[in-house]
């Protein structure tokens, strides 16, 4: 049964189909009914949102839905107060809507418009992210140690572990393989981690009522619209996240409001719940946020400092990579090799899911992105048509 | 003028048949493609609905593939001195173009000779040979390659498929309309569409560069 | 009845003209088929320079590990679980972990009893 189904999904094909079949090749799930030369349409129980059948679409035939009114309407209420994050992604693919090349850093820009748009704090999905990082890092250090016998661990979960960030990978395991649910680690994304401490946290620190706080998100991803709708996501006592505008959206608000986002001067997110890391930053790549998790998981557990923190072994575009990292843990004496497996694209992960459930998988730590390169190739991007 | 008798022959077996097959593919061709293409839905249902008829169109796209290519391989003499003939333009040819034939209602002058084809069939000639070169090389990557090609390439091929399809179609209008309609060039009806003879009349007339050397052979 | 027939005589300048249309054809179908694959080569090259530029973001900050960030570390200590810095807290429980699938509807409830008694 599909909880968080709503009546039409957040993906829809319009009238300007051409009936090419490209986007049938990209979706994950079959979701996208029709043969070539028929008008094709989208199942919304089986679509999981991700909107690689929109970005990929030859004539833009696939739209997404939109929460930019309410945003604009809730930005001029002088009742509410509008805090924004924006996704590690956004801020290398943001600065394509207004000429610039792929993986130009506008962060500073980013920000500056943000403010100029009229939001009430400018803060930062990164620091959720380094949230995310402390929870799910710990989650799977408990895992581990149950899994080797340690005392007092035995309510932990089992492993391997899989990252629970990406909305489309969390919808796609509950639809296809509910056994695997178990072994996701509880931690909840980024953004929805943020909203619930925007909302109770930051309304403290900031002396305002949380009912009167509209928690937008920017992302690069349209199943985070899904994501911030689902039923459970009320820890805060409210919507956690009221709001999600994509990466393109938010260039069409700047463009809207006539803002030279070009010549904007870089500045800095709202201190309190908006610094970031570099290892929150690399959570928009596949493989970043194993890397990050690598990158505190072994300085916590050996109590040592890493010379260099990069990880090479869980980079690249492969679909399904691997790596062992060798792990002295303190507490137990002892060094531990950990397999990890970094997955990009979910029409890769079923034999990595048929070897846990079959209980001869190797791994402690699987992280599964379902957009092919991490989110920064997720729904929510500009869209790339480049031929030469 | 002496009264000229006799027939000519001027369409071979095989070219007879080669332009039927690739009249009756080009038509199932324009009308499934603008059924489904344009989701005029009174039109794709004649084929089944807009699956269907984007069925029919790939494979009478495959026909219209075929037929041409075996008739070069097999005729490629005939071919080649149909690729001279309209590859060839002299004076007369663009004196021709000036007047159109005299086919325009408002175009009058004097029509030079002219070649076993006059200068607006060599032109519709070129125009065939390129468009429908343009029409299946984008075509069969629409259908076989739909999932491998880049989506840029691909609504490529969507842009010059349906741009060369629209240009063949009028100009196959044109055609038509003298080949079977306008009194003046519709006598050759019979020649490609039957029995492959014109009146030796006619061809002094309209063709008469070819005639006097037919007339020498 | 007299018969005119072309005489069936080919000439170099014919076969060449002939084999001339057909190179043509095998060029421009080349030709397309280049540009075909050169799309197709660069079609993913945006994400490779996306995340190019999140790597060098990374390797210019100063602080480069999660569990170094100050905000992080004063949330922790003022808020999730005071005085320490221990993930997995009760608050950090309810408000930073979930449920999937058919718990969902149970960890609705709980949080509404937790709310009606707060």
């Amino acid at each position: 049964m599909n909880l968080a189904t709503y009546s039409n999904g957040i993906i829809h094909v319009t009238k300007s189909c051409k009936a090419c079949d490209h986007c049938s090749s990209v979706c994950p799930t079959g979701a996208i009914h029709g043969r070539l030369g028929q008008r094709h349409r989208i199942d919304p129980l089986k679509c999981i949102n991700c909107g690689q059948c929109l970005i990929n679409c030859p004539f833009h035939a696939i739209t997404d839905t939109s929460m930019v009114d309410p945003v604009k309407r809730a930005l001029k209420d002088p009742n509410f107060k509008v805090v924004v994050q924006e996704a590690p992604a956004v801020r290398v693919a943001l600065g394509e809507e207004f000429g610039l090349t792929p993986g130009t850093n506008v962060k500073g820009k980013m920000h500056a418009a943000l403010r100029k748009l009229g939001f009430y704090r400018v803060y930062d999905t990164e620091f959720a992210a380094d949230l995310t990082i402390m929870e799910e890092g710990t989650e799977l250090i408990h895992r581990i140690f149950k899994a080797g016998g340690v005392p007092g661990y035995e309510n932990s979960g089992p492993l391997p572990q899989f990252t629970s960030c990406c909305p489309a990978w969390i919808k796609y395991a509950e639809d296809n393989c509910p056994a695997i649910l178990p072994n996701l680690s509880t931690a909840k994304s980024p953004q929805q981690m943020f909203g619930a401490v925007a909302k109770t946290y930051a309304a403290q620190q900031l002396g305002i009522d949380p009912a009167n706080m509209i928690v937008v998100s920017v992302m690069p991803c349209t199943a985070k619209k899904y994501e911030c709708d689902r039923p459970e996501f009320i820890a805060s006592g409210y919507k956690d996240v009221d709001y999600v505008i994509t990466t393109r959206e938010l260039a069409q608000m700047i463009k809207d409001a006539g803002i030279d986002f070009l010549n904007l001067p870089d500045e800095q997110a709202d201190s309190l719940i908006g610094s970031s890391t570099g290892a929150a930053t690399i959570f928009g790549v596949t493989g970043g946020v194993m890397e990050a998790a690598l990158r505190t998981a072994y300085e916590v557990l050996s109590g040592e400092k890493l010379g260099k923190v990069d990880f090479q072994a869980v980079r690249g575009l492969k679909p399904v990579r691997e790596a062992s990292v060798d792990i002295p843990v303190k507490t137990l004496g002892k060094t531990m090799k950990v397999n990890v497996c970094v997955v990009t694209g979910t029409k890769y992960v079923a034999p990595v899911i048929k070897d846990v459930l079959a209980g001869v998988s190797k791994y402690h730590f699987i992280e599964v992105m379902n957009c092919p390169g991490g989110c920064i190739n997720g729904g929510g991007q500009p869209i790339r048509r480049e031929m030469a | 003028m002496s009264e000229i008798k006799g027939k000519v022959l001027k369409h071979s077996g095989q070219t007879r048949t080669m332009h039927w097959l690739h009249l009756l593919t080009f038509t199932v061709l324009t009308v499934t493609g603008i059924g489904f293409y344009f989701h005029l839905d009174f039109i794709s249902n004649i084929f089944g609905g807009a699956a269907s008829a984007s069925v029919v169109h790939r494979w009478a796209g495959v026909l219209f593939t075929i037929g041409p290519t075996l008739y070069i391989l097999a005729n490629f003499e005939r071919f080649s001195r149909f690729v001279d003939t309209i590859t060839t333009f002299t004076g007369d040819d663009f004196n021709w173009l000036k007047t159109m034939g005299g086919y325009i209602p408002f175009l009058k002058g004097e029509v030079p000779p002219q070649d076993k084809y006059n200068a607006g069939q060599k032109l519709l000639g070129l125009l065939i040979i390129f468009g429908c070169l343009l029409v299946i090389i984008t075509g069969f990557p629409m259908w076989l390659l739909r999932h491998d090609v880049a989506p840029a390439f691909l609504a490529f091929c969507y842009t010059i498929h349906l741009w060369t399809a629209v240009i063949l179609v009028l100009a196959i209008g044109g055609h038509f309309f003298l080949a079977a309609i306008h009194p003046k060039s519709r006598v050759e009806f019979w020649s490609m569409m039957v029995d492959g003879y014109v009146d030796a009349e006619v061809t002094a007339h309209h063709n008469a560069k070819w005639f006097s050397q037919l007339k020498s052979m | 009845m007299k018969i005119y027939v072309e005489k069936a005589a080919f000439t170099r300048r014919q076969f060449f003209k002939g084999a001339g249309v057909l190179l043509i054809s095998a060029v421009i179908t080349g030709v397309l088929s280049k540009i075909g694959l050169d799309a197709l080569a660069i079609s993913d090259d945006y994400v490779e320079k996306r995340a190019a530029g999140l790597y060098q973001l990374d390797e210019s900050m100063t602080i480069r590990r999660s569990h170094e960030n100050p905000e992080i570390l004063r949330l922790y200590q003022d808020f999730l679980s005071p005085g320490q810095v221990s993930p997995l807290s009760e608050k950090s429980e309810h408000l930073l972990h979930t449920r999937y699938g058919k718990d969902i509807p149970h960890l609705i409830e709980e949080m509404k009893k937790s709310e009606a008694a707060a």
